[in-house]
């Protein structure tokens, strides 16, 4: 873990650089791995996604490219002052924040300018955004089992029990899990679950408790906060993962993203990756078992299955035959679906038979 | 309105039949009558139009003496009327001329002449003397210094309503200051609402007229207003051309048929016409006769068919020796074995061919033997042989060949054979032989039918006749010859017939045959002919037409186009087009457009004009201006003037207001105004390119310094020197991407010094296509377009492709140092 003095060297470190090329003659600007979807590559030794080796330059050269370089040396200095004061701030208001910058130049024209920035300067760096202190909007997903643990809060650090000293809404993972230290638990498995009705489905009938798991939320896209704790189980705790989603190519991405790596921030996926993540289901040889209701594959998941199978976070004989069976039959499902068969046949039946299967529980 | 169907080569009959009413009713009605076509039917008109008549008859007269015309127009309230005056340096007019010039309506001598002339433009002047005459009860009053006399003759003209008859009424001395020229002097019932249209016309008169001095007076300017002169240069001299045959009318044609010395028709094509030599009249006059006479079908000789049954090469023979009587042996043999063994050697012949063979070989016995083959025994055995070939009988038709109740003869018939060979080449291969042969069997009757046997028949009534018998066909067989195939049965049939070799009738006996007339014209018109001479027209030149926008607007840009000339119906004609840009044009609403034929401004019905029309069809956003909805006029800060130059311009109506809308001169306006608009664009480009390098500079040098700056601050630095960056700030090379619906630009510039090999990549997210150069890459979704352009200094290079939605892109340059490079995206 990055101290706040290691961030703030790192920041001036990159200002130095622009003062160095500056006073060498040269017009300064800044190396970045193409962020393009051609430009990330599976890294076959750490099993995640990782910035192949084409980069572009954002220099100073052209009106857009300058306008960059201040927006950075602005937030540069923002940043480290942060650090120096220790306080945080979130993406959001950063960019509110630029308004009161003196040079209207250095001024952000849009969030998702002032969000590519700071990833620019993670990459660039080193450094994630969450050693910059800075925040996402929405909040962290939660986390509900046999787990005791300490969080570094502003108001002092915390000791929580995720089964006993929280509500039915489990423990509110912060936005960086970095400051959590793990003190004792009982787990024997990590369960990610995509959709919030499943989870309180879960914590309703009890299943942390009967199998020992940690259930931890997803909510779609996990954001990093989450992806970064389930890796700290699995490297920590030294817990197996498993992904229990919707039983469509979307869901399968989210497993992806979980196990390997997004495109977006692929320059921290050995960070935030957690490889060794297993799928549990839907699986659509579970449509079939089951005969779940379902919907019929539309053009675009035909589409995205296929693109799937070329996908080499996909290329496993498990997901080869998943995709081409479930291309075959046509159909996909949800996780609630399994509610056709009873409140309780997901916790009592289908989790149990397919952990079982799995080696996990 | 008559359409300018009727003035495309029949200005002669409108002059006429103008001038037959003339006959008829009193000059004053008529004039009444007919004023809203002479431009004379409002006060306000009136006297634009008479302004426009006066100088362009002053503008032509000075050219012709090749004096630099140095016009003046004054126009003065006087009481009730107005007053117009019109000065010019030309050569001045003597008593004589006086009449014909000012005085009959309608008996300018330019109706007859092709020649790019501005009088073609408008009825006269004399139109404008007698509008003054009965709106004032003035005469016209007129001022003449012929060149190197000292003493100037002042005249006064009325026109004898009654008889149309100009009268001087006073002719006497006076004194002038100008060395040379006319003054004319008119006094109208007037308004000046159309001051406007009177400035354009006046200030584009001007533009048009490079090489002119003009100077207009008029109660509402307060200083007068001057055009002074952009060029020494004189317009070209245009020579007078006859009329091509491919623009003449029947009308037309039927006159001068009267009124020629010729006596042949080939003779009168050769003299009356341009471009007709005589190879031309003979392939004019050949078409004249098949359209005249017809042509005469041709069959295949005995000797060329391979039908085993019918007549053999020895019954031509046979018949032929049995039509000859009392010539002796040894020569009705020799002639009759003549006839044979030439008609053997034919491939096909019609009847009048085989008539000069029998004709021939009789000369060539008569030579031989001493033995008289007179007309009649010629006759008879053409006659003889005729039937064996033909299979004609004896009455004269080819009943026996193609009587449909015998089935058999009718196979049997020479010329079904014939037929049914010639229908078979000229139809599709998947036509069922059996209606092959019903066709050419109900050709054959139908054809058999025709008067006379030497099977002569017009291309329309062949037309007919297959028709005809498709019809048949179809009911009695159940087969169809569509359009297509008929065509081609009729064109099969057509081509392997011949031209008769009878006499044109005389050109007297055309004149008088109102049909034989318009075959006449239909096979002028149907030959090809050279285009007619251009040295008949005097384009402004694009110098000049670029030198008159100069003059009158103060623009930043000037472009200009001079066309080659082209013909349409038998009229050449030239089109230009210039453009400025920018300056003191006004930016707001639509260009100026600035309409001109034959150098005479056309200020009335611009709406309906065809230099309008191109105008709102042509794209203008890609020639960089604004253009709202990518249709119509466009806007901005720009004037574009087009003019059509031709002996012969086609108006949309007599008034001579707009450019009727003639595909080919559409064509060429459309040409000629993009090519002055691509100067225009590049103009832009460059312009805009300059500026985005200006501004880059400027906001560089403003954010660079201040990024210093910050980095110092927050390294606790001092300030670096950041001189040497903004040194090479002096970027070179611009690559910009432009999106334009569905198609993206790339245009690389190079403002350096040296020739650059540049490396570009562009990462689209859509499939891009139609790439003009470079390569395509795809790329598990993203596509690579490569391209490694070389572009020397101070060039340009361009590479477009398409691309569909709203695709992504990434564009990466390399092959150039980062310092000289400009990526606009």
């Amino acid at each position: 873990m990055t101290t706040n003095t290691d961030a703030r060297d790192q920041l001036i470190d990159l200002a130095a650089d622009f003062y160095d090329q500056f006073a060498a003659g040269r017009i300064p600007e800044m190396e970045l791995p193409t962020r393009t979807k051609s430009n990330i590559e599976y890294d076959e030794e750490s099993g995640v996604w990782t910035y192949g080796d084409r980069t572009s330059v954002r220099s100073a050269n052209s009106v857009n490219g300058a306008r960059k370089l201040l927006k950075a040396a602005f937030t540069i200095e923002f940043l480290a002052d942060q650090l120096d004061e220790d306080r945080s701030s979130t993406l959001r208001e950063l960019y509110y924040l630029s308004e009161s910058w003196d040079n209207d130049e250095a001024q952000f024209n849009s969030q998702d300018e002032s969000n590519d920035l700071v990833e620019d300067l993670e990459i660039v760096t080193g450094a994630t955004r969450e050693d910059f202190h800075m925040r996402p909007e929405e909040s962290g997903a939660k986390v509900m089992g046999p787990l005791r643990l300490r969080e570094q809060t502003n108001r002092g650090d915390r000791d929580i029990h995720c089964q006993l000293d929280v509500g039915q809404g489990g423990y509110q993972i912060p936005n960086n899990p970095d400051t959590i230290e793990f003190l004792e638990n009982d787990a024997e498995f990590v369960l990610c679950v995509e959709t919030g009705g499943m989870r309180d489905r879960l914590v309703e009938n009890g299943f942390d408790e009967a199998y020992d798991a940690l259930i931890v939320h997803l909510g779609g896209q996990p954001a990093r906060a989450t992806r970064r704790l389930t890796k700290r189980f699995r490297d920590e705790l030294d817990l197996p993962v498993v992904v229990f989603t919707d039983g469509d190519p979307w869901s399968y991405r989210i497993f992806g993203s979980v196990a390997y790596g997004s495109i977006k921030s692929a320059h921290l996926s050995k960070y935030l990756a957690t490889p060794e993540a297993r799928f549990v289901g839907i699986q659509p040889a579970d449509i079939v078992e089951y005969d779940l209701p379902s919907d019929p594959l539309s053009d675009s998941d035909v589409n995205a299955l296929e693109s799937e199978l070329e996908d080499p976070r996909f290329q496993t004989d498990y997901w080869e035959e998943q995709i081409e069976l479930q291309l075959d039959v046509g159909k996909k499902s949800e996780q609630q679906s399994l509610a056709s068969r009873g409140l309780d046949f997901v916790t009592e039946t289908y989790l149990p038979e397919r952990l079982e299967e799995m080696g996990v529980a | 309105m008559t359409s300018f169907q009727s003035s495309l080569g029949e200005d002669e009959g409108i002059a006429e039949e103008l001038a037959e009413s003339q006959r008829e009713i009193s000059i004053a009605e008529f004039f009444e009558k007919n004023k809203h076509m002479l431009g004379f039917d409002s006060g306000a008109r009136g006297l634009v139009t008479a302004v426009k008549e006066a100088v362009d008859n002053a503008l032509d007269a000075t050219e012709e003496a090749g004096i630099l015309p140095d016009v003046y127009v004054e126009i003065t309230e006087v009481g009730d009327y107005y007053r117009l005056v019109i000065e010019d340096n030309g050569p001045g007019i003597t008593k004589e001329q006086l009449p014909k010039v000012f005085g009959k309506l309608l008996y300018g001598s330019r109706f007859h002449k092709r020649e790019q002339n501005r009088g073609q433009q408008g009825i006269g002047i004399s139109a404008a003397v007698l509008y003054s005459q009965l709106t004032s009860g003035q005469p016209a009053r007129i001022t003449s210094r012929p060149k190197g006399q000292s003493e100037a003759q002042y005249f006064e003209l009325i026109i004898d309503t009654d008889t149309n008859e100009p009268e001087i009424s006073v002719d006497e001395t006076t004194s002038w200051d100008r060395p040379h020229g006319t003054r004319i002097e008119l006094e109208m019932e007037a308004n000046m609402r159309a001051r406007s249209q009177l400035h354009d016309y006046v200030k584009h008169t001007a533009v048009v007229n490079p090489h002119a001095r003009i100077e207009l007076r008029e109660p509402g300017l307060e200083e007068p207003w001057k055009f002074e002169r952009a060029t020494d240069e004189l317009p070209a001299e245009t020579e007078e051309i006859r009329p091509h045959p491919h623009g003449v009318e029947l009308g037309a044609l039927i006159k001068m048929l009267e009124a020629t010395e010729s006596y042949s028709v080939s003779g009168f094509l050769q003299e009356e016409f341009t471009r007709v030599g005589k190879k031309t009249a003979d392939s004019v006059i050949d078409a004249f006769r098949d359209r005249h006479f017809g042509r005469e079908l041709s069959w295949s000789p005995p000797s060329a068919r391979s039908t085993v049954a019918g007549a053999t090469n020895d019954d031509v023979a046979d018949a032929v020796e049995a039509a000859v009587a009392n010539k002796g042996a040894a020569a009705t043999s020799a002639f009759a074995e003549g006839v044979a063994e030439t008609v053997a050697d034919n491939d096909r012949l019609s009847r009048s061919e085989l008539e000069t063979i029998v004709g021939n070989v009789a000369d060539g016995v008569e030579d031989d033997t001493g033995r008289t083959f007179g007309s009649t025994v010629r006759e008879n055995a053409t006659a003889a042989a005729w039937r064996v070939i033909a299979g004609v009988g004896d009455d004269g038709a080819a009943s026996n060949a193609a009587d449909p109740d015998d089935a058999d003869a009718a196979a049997d018939s020479p010329i079904v054979a014939d037929l049914y060979a010639l229908v078979d080449g000229a139809t599709s291969t998947r036509k069922d032989d059996g209606a092959v042969r019903a066709m050419a069997e109900a050709l054959a009757f139908r054809i058999a039918d025709l008067d006379g046997d030497a099977f002569r028949i017009a291309r329309d009534d062949l037309d007919r006749l297959v028709a005809d018998a498709a019809g048949f066909v179809a009911d009695q067989h159940d087969a169809t010859f569509g359009e297509t195939a008929r065509e081609n049965v009729a064109e099969a049939v057509w081509s392997h017939a011949r031209t008769v070799p009878d006499d044109p009738p005389k050109v007297r006996a055309v004149a008088g045959n109102r049909d034989a007339a318009a075959d006449l014209l239909e096979a002028m018109r149907g030959t090809d002919i050279l285009a007619p001479p251009t040295d008949c027209l005097a384009p402004i030149t694009a110098e000049l037409v670029e030198a008159g926008l100069r003059k009158e607007y103060d623009a930043d840009f000037y472009a200009a186009a001079t066309r080659d000339a082209e013909v349409h119906g038998g009229d050449p004609f030239i089109v230009e087009a210039g453009i400025a840009y920018g300056g003191e044009i006004p930016a707001e609403g639509s260009v100026e457009l600035l309409r001109f034929a034959n150098r005479v401004p056309l200020v009335y019905q611009r709406g309906a004009c065809a230099t309008t029309d191109v105008i709102r069809t042509i794209g203008w956003r890609n020639y960089g201006l604004d253009q709202p909805g990518g249709s119509g006029m466009p806007n901005g800060p720009a004037v574009i003037s087009i003019h059509v130059a031709s002996t012969n311009v086609p108006f949309t109506s007599e008034s001579k207001d707009a450019i009727a809308n003639v595909p080919a001169i559409e064509d060429e306006i459309e040409l000629a105004v993009r090519e002055a608009a691509r100067e225009l664009k590049s103009y832009l480009n460059r312009r805009r390119s300059m500026q985005q390098r200006r501004e880059k500079r400027d906001v560089l040098g403003r954010i660079l310094p201040e990024m210093a700056d910050k980095v110092s601050e927050v390294t606790g630095r001092p300030r670096p020197d950041i001189d040497g960056a903004l040194a090479r700030i002096m970027n070179n090379v611009s690559v910009e991407r432009e999106r334009e619906d569905g198609t993206v630009r790339l245009v690389v510039e190079n403002h350096s010094d040296v020739n650059e090999e540049l490396e570009i990549t562009d990462i689209v997210s859509a499939e891009p296509t139609d790439l003009s150069a470079g390569t395509v890459v795809d790329m598990d979704g993203e596509w690579f377009v490569q391209w490694k352009p070389e572009v020397a200094s101070g060039d340009e290079r361009e590479l477009t492709y398409s691309v569909d939605g709203d695709a992504d892109f990434e564009i990466s340059v390399g092959g150039v140092e980062t310092e000289k490079l400009t990526v606009n995206e």
